[in-house]
């Protein structure tokens, strides 16, 4: 046998090997992929990364909004790692009012839906672009729908300070509607009962908060 | 010869929209469509002039709905709702609910300035997309009227009407509300269909408290 086929032989013999142990090594990536199935909206929140965390943060007590009957809202008190910034602190608790319900059936917003981006203008207008998953996954109708937007307007009223009005979008763009019937063209008043000042950013002096506080909020926004 | 302000019906969906739905088959679009068609039917036998936005499985879009009501410069516009969620056998009445315009001298950008100056419109002009705002009040009030009497009829269901931005009243120039049924989650199909006759007589006592009949002529 010449010398130059046994070469040849022999590199086709190594490159056989190694796709044998590459394909196995493949079948076993896909195997683990199949295994742990993640929808769109896990795999983005992994990537934006959901724990919100800056220098400034302490550990605050938030009054959170979640539903308190099947048309009321109530505020929870809730121990949030806060951000002295606006825009950080309103994501950290829009994330925990998406995140940590105290029981189901205490949600208002659903589970797969993340906050994609926050920001506020010079103006005190605030933007909150969340993804498809709130749109899709919110139970049609207006209670729902009344109940869902009113929860993150409440939330943002009673922990950030300085806003005046609440612009919702849905993965970047306007939209008519939450789920077809409340309208999310417009803004939302802000009613901060917070004042803007640097005393609202102190940390907790260590008493313990209550568990949750006596329901206040119905859907309907009184203005 | 009719009574009183032309009552425009908008039974909610229709075609592609289903609405809520139920897990027991139950469709939004097509309880809405029995209520209008029975709550119409007992409006026209006492001698109201009725009008809907839909009599059969279409989908008018929001602006259709409002246009067909804003047709008539008296009349009242009742948009008909089953909601997917909340107590079943209650019913809420809602009124538009609209935000507080941010003054031009509060912008503290050029750019903010212009916006707001652009999406002013010229005297004497309503924009189409805030129709409703002038009406917020009256609004209100048959909201109001109208909650009172299903309160009556519908244990459970609130006392006072509730703001909210309903998008199909957005653009009604004229007194509007909309009225949701809970829901579309119930077992047994027949709880919502039983609503549909107190349902009509609640919202036709609303009426006759916000509107108190006055024999008019012509349309």
């Amino acid at each position: 046998m010449p010398r130059n086929l046994k070469i040849t032989i022999a590199i086709l013999l190594v490159a056989v090997v190694i796709g044998f142990v590459s394909l196995k090594s493949l079948r076993r990536r896909i195997q683990r992929i199949k295994e742990i199935p993640k929808t769109e909206e896990q795999v983005r929140r992994e990537l934006l990364g959901p724990q919100v965390s800056t220098s400034s943060d302490v550990n605050a007590t938030a009054q959170v909004y979640w539903a308190s009957g099947p048309d009321q809202l109530a505020p929870v008190a809730t121990q949030l790692m806060l951000s002295a910034d606006p825009v950080e602190r309103a994501k950290q608790v829009l994330q925990a009012l998406i995140a940590q319900p105290p029981t189901p059936e205490q949600r208002t917003l659903p589970a797969n839906a993340t906050l994609l981006g926050f920001y506020i203008l010079p103006d005190g207008t605030a933007i909150a672009d969340f993804s498809d998953a709130l749109s899709s996954e919110t139970p049609s109708g207006i209670l729902s729908e009344s109940l869902a937007v009113n929860s993150i307007v409440e939330t943002l009223e009673n922990n950030v300070p300085g806003l005046k009005r609440l612009k919702i979008l849905i993965h970047g763009q306007e939209v008519d509607t939450l789920a077809g019937h409340v309208d999310l063209t417009g803004f939302f008043d802000l009613v901060s009962p917070v004042p803007p000042a640097p005393a609202n950013l102190a940390p907790d002096t260590g008493s313990k908060p209550s568990a949750s506080a006596p329901a206040t909020s119905s859907t309907g926004r009184h203005r | 010869m009719h009574i009183g302000p032309v009552i425009v019906l908008d039974p909610e969906h229709g075609g592609a929209d289903d609405g809520a739905r139920g897990s027991n088959g139950l469709m939004e679009k097509d309880v809405v469509l029995r209520f209008a068609q029975t709550l119409g039917g007992e409006l026209r036998a006492q001698g109201y002039r009725v009008v809907m936005t839909r009599t059969d499985d279409s989908d008018p879009s929001y602006d259709d709905r409002d246009a067909a009501a804003n047709m008539y410069r008296d009349m009242i516009f009742i948009s008909l709702h089953v909601s997917t969620t909340g107590t079943p056998g209650t019913v809420h009445a809602y009124y538009y609910s609209f935000w507080t315009p941010i003054a031009a001298a509060a912008a503290p950008t050029s750019g903010s300035a212009s916006k707001t100056a652009s999406n002013a419109a010229p005297p004497g002009w309503i924009p189409w997309q805030q129709a409703q705002r002038g009406y917020e009040d009256t609004s209100h009030q048959f909201a109001d009227d109208l909650q009172g009497e299903l309160a009556k009829s519908f244990t459970g269901s609130p006392a006072k009407s509730t703001g909210a931005e309903v998008r199909e009243l957005r653009s009604v120039a004229g007194p509007a509300v909309a009225v949701e049924a809970s829901s579309v989650s119930v077992t047994d199909p027949a709880v919502l269909n039983n609503m549909a006759l107190p349902l009509t007589a609640a919202i036709i006592r609303g009426i006759q408290v916000y509107r108190p009949r006055t024999p008019q002529g012509g349309s």
